[in-house]
C-alpha cells in the first residue's frame, strides 16, 4: 500500500536538495549581501528539513491510510484525455477538436451519445461564444 | 473623503458596472448551489473573462461572485445536506434538519437574510477598520513587511487542522514557485529553463485555475460524486414571523461579529468562522439541545458567520496586501493584473476604488439575498444538473480561460500540472491555502528582506531588533508550536 506521508516526504526532500544545490549556481550578492541563490538555498534547506520531520513523524505513526482511489482508472483517464486535448492545443478547428474532446469526455465518464454531445455543442458554443466573439481572444 | 466617497459611489452607479455586478453574483449563486463548485473554484475560472473590462467591471463581477457563491453553498446544504461551499458545513447542520422538518422555505430564507446580514455587518468593519488599519501600516518598511509576510504564511500553516507541517511544506513549496522568473533585485533569471515564458515567474491565474479547478474535478472522478435527489413536495413559508426573528438576533450578532473577526486572519475563511459562531451561539443558548436539530438560531449563527468572512477577509486583503482566504488570494491576482497593488498604499493613491469597493460589496449582498429570497426554487432546480457536465464546463472554461491570459500554450500546461499537483496533494492531505499564500509572498518576502538587508547594510541584528517585525517572527515561530504543545500538553492530562 501506498503511504502517501512518506512520498510526499521524499518529493520534498528531493526538491530541498535541488534548490540548495541550484542555489549555489547562482551569483553571490555584493558587500556581503545576499545574492539570487539566498532565498533558493534557505528555502530548500527549510523543505528538506520539514520534509525529514515529516518521514520522521510518518515512521513514528506506522502504517498509514495510503492513498484513496476509489475510482482510479476513470481518473488517470479523464486527465490523459485532457492531456492529449491539451497535447493538440493549436491544430485544427477550435470548435470541433474541443466538441469531440468533450463528447468524448462526456461518454468516458458515462453520460448517454445524444447527452454527451448535446452537452458538448451547447459548452463549445459558450467558451467559443464568450472568449472568441465576446473577448476577441484568438483560439487557434 | 467626501469626494472620494462620491466617486466611488459614481463609479459603481454605471449601468455597465452593475450589469457585471449582477452577472457575478448570478454566476455566483449558481457555484455556490451547486455542491462540488465552491466560491473559490468560481472565482478562479473566470477571472480570465475580467481581464479585457475596466478594474471596476472586473471587480464588480469577481466580488458578485464571491458575495453569491458563499450564500448560495448554503441551499444544498439545507435541501440534501451537502455542503455547496466549505464554508456552509455549519448551515447543513441545522438547515437539513429543519428542511426534514418540512420547513425547508423558511431555512432557505433564513439563509438569504442572515446572510445578507452577515455580508453587510462585516462591510461595516471594513469601511470602519480598513482606513486606520492602513494609516497604520504606512509606516511599515521593508523590514516590516518580510516579517509580516512570515507571519502570514505560518499563520496559515498553524491553523492547517492537525497538518501543521504539510502546511509549513505546502507553503515552502509556494515560495519555491514564486522564485521561477528573474530576481527581484539584480534580474538574474532563475528556473526559467530557457522559457521566455517564465521570466516573469510562474503565472498566478493558471495554478489557481489548476489547484481548485481541476484538481476538484479529479477528486471528485476519484470520489465517484454521486447526483443527488431532491426532497419532494413545496418549500413552504420562506420569511421568518417576528417571534422567530426576537429568537435569531443574538446568534445573529454574535455569528456576524465572529465572522468578520475570524474571516480578518489569514486563511481562516467562512468555514471555520462558521463553526466557531455556531458553537458560540450553543454556548449562549437557552435551548441547546435544539442545536444541530433544527434549531434557528444555530443556522442564524453559522448563515451569519460564514457571510461574515468576506469582509474580514477583504479587510486584511485591501489593508496589508495578505489574503484572508483562497479567495482574496485570487482577487490580489486579479487586482495586480489590473495595475492595482492592494495594501496600505491603494488607501493612500486610490481611496475612491476602495470605497468602490465598499459599495459593491453592498450592492452584491442586497442582490444576493433578493435572489437568495426570490430565486431559491430554481437554484434548488440547479441541482438536477448532471455532475459530468459541470467538470467539463470547469475543465474546458479552466483550459480555455488559462490561455487566454497571455495567449500562451505553457500556461495551460501549468494549469494542468498545477491540477494534477493538487488532486494528489488532496490525496495526501496537504493544505493547498499555505501553497498559495507562499506564492503571493513569496516575492514579496525575499525583495523586501533584501532591501531592508541594503538599508542596514547587511546587519541582521538591526532588522531583527525594531519591534514589529521582532513581534511578527516571534509570532511566526510560536503559533505553528502552540498546537502542537496543546495537544501535547491534553494528552498529559488526560
Amino acid at each position: 500500500m501506498a503511504r502517501p506521508d512518506g512520498i510526499a516526504a521524499a518529493g520534498f526532500a528531493a526538491l530541498g536538495a535541488y534548490l540548495i544545490v541550484s542555489g549555489g549556481g547562482f551569483p553571490a550578492g555584493a558587500g556581503g549581501l545576499p545574492g539570487a541563490g539566498f532565498f533558493p538555498r534557505t528555502i530548500g534547506a527549510l523543505m528538506a528539513a520539514m520534509a525529514l520531520g515529516l518521514l520522521f513523524q510518518s515512521r513514528r505513526r506506522g502504517r498509514d491510510a495510503g492513498f484513496a482511489f476509489a475510482n482510479a482508472p476513470q481518473t488517470a483517464g479523464a486527465a490523459a484525455m485532457l492531456f492529449l486535448y491539451l497535447a493538440l492545443w493549436g491544430t485544427g478547428f477550435f470548435p470541433l477538436r474541443t466538441v469531440l474532446f468533450l463528447t468524448l469526455f462526456l461518454r468516458f465518464l458515462g453520460q448517454r451519445r445524444r447527452s454527451a454531445a448535446g452537452a458538448a455543442l451547447v459548452l463549445t458554443a459558450l467558451v467559443t461564444a464568450a472568449f472568441r466573439y465576446g473577448l476577441n481572444v484568438s483560439l487557434e | 473623503m467626501s469626494a472620494e466617497l462620491l466617486a466611488g459611489l459614481t463609479a459603481v452607479l454605471d449601468w455597465e458596472v452593475l450589469g457585471f455586478l449582477t452577472a457575478g453574483v448570478t454566476l455566483g449563486a449558481i457555484f455556490g448551489a451547486l455542491p462540488g463548485l465552491t466560491a473559490t473554484m468560481g472565482v478562479a475560472v473566470l477571472t480570465p473573462l475580467t481581464f479585457w473590462v475596466s478594474a471596476e467591471q472586473g471587480l464588480a463581477m469577481l466580488l458578485g461572485i464571491y458575495c453569491g457563491a458563499i450564500p448560495a453553498g448554503g441551499i444544498p446544504a439545507i435541501l440534501i445536506n451537502v455542503p455547496g461551499t466549505p464554508a456552509s458545513i455549519a448551515t447543513s447542520w441545522d438547515g437539513y434538519a429543519l428542511a426534514r422538518r418540512g420547513r425547508a422555505g423558511l431555512a432557505l430564507g433564513v439563509n438569504a437574510l442572515m446572510s445578507a446580514v452577515g455580508q453587510l455587518t462585516s462591510i461595516l468593519f471594513l469601511a470602519l477598520l480598513a482606513f486606520p488599519i492602513a494609516e497604520f501600516a504606512l509606516q511599515f518598511g521593508p523590514a516590516e513587511y518580510f516579517g509580516l509576510a512570515i507571519f502570514g504564511i505560518s499563520l496559515m500553516a498553524g491553523i492547517s487542522r492537525g497538518r501543521v507541517l504539510k502546511g509549513l511544506l505546502a507553503g515552502t513549496l509556494g515560495l519555491a514557485l514564486a522564485l521561477v522568473g528573474l530576481d527581484p533585485m539584480t534580474a538574474y533569471p532563475r528556473y526559467t529553463f530557457g522559457m521566455s515564458e517564465f521570466l516573469d515567474g510562474i503565472s498566478f491565474v493558471p495554478v489557481m485555475i489548476g489547484l481548485f479547478g481541476l484538481a476538484e474535478v479529479l477528486a471528485q472522478i476519484s470520489e465517484r460524486h454521486e447526483v443527488r435527489s431532491l426532497p419532494a413536495g413545496a418549500l413552504g413559508r420562506i420569511l421568518p414571523r417576528r417571534s422567530e426573528w426576537k429568537q435569531m438576533l443574538p446568534s445573529m450578532m454574535s455569528g456576524a461579529g465572529l465572522g468578520a473577526i475570524v474571516g480578518a486572519i489569514p486563511a481562516s475563511g467562512g468555514d471555520i468562522g462558521s463553526v466557531i459562531a455556531w458553537e458560540q451561539a450553543r454556548r449562549i443558548s437557552p435551548d441547546k439541545e435544539e442545536f444541530g436539530k433544527g434549531s434557528l438560531r444555530g443556522l442564524a449563527a453559522s448563515c451569519a458567520a460564514c457571510n461574515g468572512a468576506i469582509g474580514g477577509a477583504m479587510t486584511t486583503m485591501l489593508t496589508l496586501g495578505i489574503p484572508g482566504d483562497a479567495v482574496s488570494a485570487i482577487l490580489i491576482g486579479a487586482l495586480l493584473i489590473h495595475g492595482i497593488q492592494p495594501g496600505p498604499l491603494l488607501f493612500q493613491n486610490h481611496r475612491a476604488f476602495v470605497f468602490s469597493i465598499v459599495f459593491l460589496l453592498v450592492f452584491a449582498s442586497l442582490a444576493i439575498m433578493a435572489v437568495g429570497l426570490v430565486g431559491a426554487k430554481p437554484l434548488a432546480g440547479i441541482l438536477r444538473i448532471p455532475a459530468p457536465w459541470l467538470w467539463a464546463g470547469i475543465v474546458l472554461f479552466g483550459t480555455v480561460g488559462a490561455y487566454a491570459l497571455n495567449n500562451a500554450v505553457a500556461d495551460i500546461w501549468v494549469m494542468f500540472a498545477a491540477g494534477i499537483a493538487g488532486f494528489l496533494f488532496r490525496k495526501a492531505q496537504i493544505p493547498l491555502g499555505p501553497l498559495v499564500l507562499g506564492l503571493i509572498l513569496g516575492p514579496m518576502m525575499e525583495a523586501n528582506l533584501r532591501r531592508a538587508l541594503i538599508i542596514a547594510r547587511g546587519d541582521w541584528a538591526g532588522i531583527l531588533s525594531r519591534p514589529i517585525p521582532l513581534f511578527f517572527l516571534t509570532a511566526s515561530v510560536l503559533l505553528p508550536i502552540l498546537p502542537l504543545l496543546r495537544a501535547k500538553l491534553f494528552k498529559r492530562g488526560a
